[in-house]
């Protein structure tokens, strides 16, 4: 009886497990072929991007301006960390399964990809022409010649601000235009002193700001051929020296994350905010603002050749190298590369701002932004987009960036400038050989 | 006669016996080759070699030599060590304390405290890091608490100053893992003879002589294991830094696995040398425990 019994419960033990990992797999099946089902399904064109209210939301509506046949589109959002993370383990795999026809990828980060991963992306350069899209935008989005991403969005910036706070300390619009960072830490030192308030919110881990005052320059840091180009970097060592100033003589306040920054200028706080232009909604986010901001063009350098105008993220579409890509790349043409009325469209119901020129003409362009007392805001921006320098923002704009954020830490305890370029420019041709 | 008719019955029994035995283990030995062995062996012979993405090429040594002229490498080791030689004896010190408090017969709702102490550790790592980034952030409950009775008279930027952040980083470490080291101390107190209290307290032993020359002898085992795997658990911490505050100001906080993320996914991806990284990791583990076994161990 024992006997049979200890027989009768591995039997049972055995079915059971075995019943388990059956359907552990099983399930498993069920929920890939769910999620990344548009890799099965080669009918619909499987798109990544990362933003419900703005670049996913641009996609639906030029879904909607195509009138292709047969076409459908499968838009997943992903975060775009995690983009970034699945086309990394994806790609090196070296299989294609599961990756999407087209993926939205940010600027600063595309060589990055281009370079890693050749023959992953299908060129695009047959599918649209690349002079109707602002100019810098084209350098991030080609290797070798071949045009690969088709440009989305611009980052071109403005340095927004609170007309109240500015007018206390006793500045005007027309002292704002076309100023050097030199004159806005003297306003922004008269600002702090008749009204309190920073002039603006920095991340101590983000060197977003540097990126823009760099590339107002022209310059990056690395060169066109893709030298490291720290340490002889004039550009580079006048921006250092200015946010050192604005820190040092504690004219800015500090967040560490996105919700901070929010608030930073939310809350009534910082005194301007200079940066990119995706940045309005959440300006205008805070209702009980309304008619308190204005805009005015971001401060140059006083190094030669640098212009009021620069950049500050923006993403471009990339098509994978995967079945679908031609019905993909004509879809990217006919509404992104090529279509007026969409991107008039866009502006005005999605509120993004396309880097495509002949779209400025439209009457979309024209509004007249009352939360900013009335002024053209599109309409200036993509004025100032034309003049944007063109960089090659090349392979490892994070990685030197983290090394310069270090940097600049010791910067705040007493080292000196030429020190901080020097050691950044040593551990970077260290580290990226 | 009976006998030999019992071995013989008994031998194959014993091989049949045996097989079932190698038929239960062999799931979980294929398990392990397959899911930790195999990709132990393939990232040995990734750290050998460099390049982007998937253009792989072998480099012999030059990724290990390029470990000892990497500061973003040596910050994060010297951070994780920061972190682990100040935050785990700490940690242990605690967990000792609060399992000999809850190990009082005499004490009221023990129950309620063991369970409220041992809470952190069911905590999502992610959520209890997010909280914590907002409980320390500049405006935050901590900054408002301590002007409130008026300690500091300005914001403290617990998250933009180097060491504060450290310092925030070890305290939220130690509030998520002291309960978890507890819950041995506690269960291995449960085995421990009461009547050697009870002889120590006839010879006029305080509860300090007591705490120090009973329990801590007879827990050696456990604090042992429990140092070893806070260890390995410090050498390894990720979701914290990545979430409170993303490896910063500067590389202030960035830990050794943060640094493996970033080379592989922040940064132009170069996964033959943010696998290097990750066999520092290895070799730190097998170094420490070692000492650790040699230091506290016996040898049984």
């Amino acid at each position: 009886m024992i006997k049979n019994r200890n027989k009768w419960i591995s039997t049972a033990l055995i079915t059971c497990f075995t019943v388990f990992i059956l359907a552990a797999c099983s399930s498993n099946d069920n929920e890939s072929g769910s999620d990344e089902g548009g890799s099965t399904n080669s009918d619909s064109i499987v798109v990544w991007a990362w933003d419900p209210n703005f670049n996913i939301a641009a996609i639906n509506l030029a879904e909607e301006h195509y009138e292709e046949e047969g076409f459908t589109l499968e838009i997943q959002e992903n975060a775009q960390d995690d983009i970034v993370q699945r086309l990394n383990t994806g790609l090196s795999s070296g299989t294609m399964n599961g990756m999407p026809n087209i993926v939205l990828i940010e600027d600063q980060r595309a060589q990055s990809f281009l370079q890693s991963y050749p023959d992953a992306f299908y060129p695009l350069g047959d599918y649209f022409n690349t002079e109707d899209f602002a100019e810098y935008k084209i350098p991030p989005t080609s290797l070798d010649g071949e045009q690969y991403g088709l440009p989305f969005d611009t980052g071109v910036t403005g340095l927004f601000y609170r007309s109240d706070y500015l007018e206390e300390a006793g500045y005007t619009h027309e002292d704002l235009v076309d100023i050097t960072w030199e004159k806005y830490i003297d306003i922004a030192k008269d600002v702090k002193e008749e009204t309190g308030h920073p002039i603006f919110s920095f991340d101590p881990s983000d060197f977003g700001i540097i990126r823009m005052m760099i590339q107002s320059a022209g310059t990056w840091f690395t060169t066109e051929d893709g030298e490291i180009n720290l340490e002889n970097n004039e550009a580079l060592k006048e921006s250092l020296e200015i946010l050192h100033q604005l820190v040092d003589q504690d004219l800015v306040s500090l967040h560490n994350d996105w919700s901070g920054f929010l608030a930073s200028f939310n809350s009534g706080e910082a005194a301007t905010v200079p940066t990119g232009n995706w940045i309005v909604p959440s300006i205008e986010a805070e209702e009980s603002q309304a008619g308190l901001w204005k805009m005015a063009p971001i401060p140059r350098l006083s190094t030669e050749g640098s212009v009021n105008a620069t950049n500050n993220g923006g993403s471009s579409f990339y098509v994978l190298n995967i079945d679908g890509k031609e019905a993909a790349a004509e879809f990217l043409g006919a509404t992104f590369g090529s279509d007026i009325d969409f991107y008039n469209d866009l502006v005005q119901e999605v509120g993004a701002l396309g880097t495509f020129i002949p779209a400025a003409e439209s009457e979309g362009y024209q509004f007249e932004n009352e939360f900013f007392g009335g002024q053209q805001l599109i309409s200036e921006l993509s004025e100032w987009m034309e003049d944007v320098p063109a960089v090659n923002y090349g392979l490892n704009t994070y990685g030197l960036s983290d090394i310069l954020v270090e940097q600049f830490q010791q910067m705040l305890n007493g080292k000196s400038v030429e020190d901080v370029l020097s050691d950044a420019q040593t551990q970077a041709e260290n580290q990226f050989r | 006669m009976a006998s030999i008719n019992d071995q013989a019955k008994w031998k194959p029994r014993r091989l049949h016996a045996g097989f079932i035995g190698w038929g239960f283990i062999l799931l979980s030995i294929i398990g392990i080759s397959i899911f930790y062995f195999y990709p132990m062996v393939q990232a040995l012979i990734l750290s050998f070699q460099s390049g982007m993405g998937a253009s792989l090429e072998f480099v012999g040594f030059d990724n290990y030599i390029r470990l000892f002229n990497d500061p973003t490498f040596t910050s994060a080791l010297t951070n994780t060590f920061i972190y682990l030689l100040i935050q785990v004896p700490v940690m242990i010190l605690f967990a000792l304390i609060f399992s000999v408090l809850l190990n009082d017969p005499t004490l009221k709702f023990r129950g309620f405290f063991r369970t409220a102490i041992f809470l952190p550790a069911v905590t999502s790592l992610v959520a209890y890091a997010v909280v914590f980034k907002y409980l320390f952030a500049a405006d935050g409950l901590v900054n408002r608490f301590l002007l409130n009775i008026n300690i500091i008279d300005q914001p403290l930027q617990w998250l933009n100053d180097p060491t504060l952040a450290k310092f925030t980083i070890i305290i939220a470490i130690t509030w998520r893992w002291t309960g978890y080291n507890m819950i041995f101390y506690l269960s291995a107190l449960q085995n421990v003879d009461k009547s050697m209290y009870e002889a120590a307290r006839i010879d006029g032993a305080s509860a300090l002589q007591q705490f120090f020359f009973i329990t801590i002898p007879l827990l050696k085992p456990i604090i042992l294991f429990t140092s070893i795997m806070s260890t390995i658990g410090t050498l390894q911490l990720f979701d914290e830094v990545m979430n409170i505050t993303s490896g910063g100001p500067g590389n202030a906080t960035l830990s050794i696995s943060m640094y493996i993320y970033n080379l592989s996914f922040e940064y132009t991806p170069d996964f033959g040398y943010a696998a290097t990284v990750s066999y520092v990791i290895v070799f730190l583990v097998v170094i420490l425990s070692i000492i650790q076994f040699k230091v506290a161990g016996d040898r049984d």
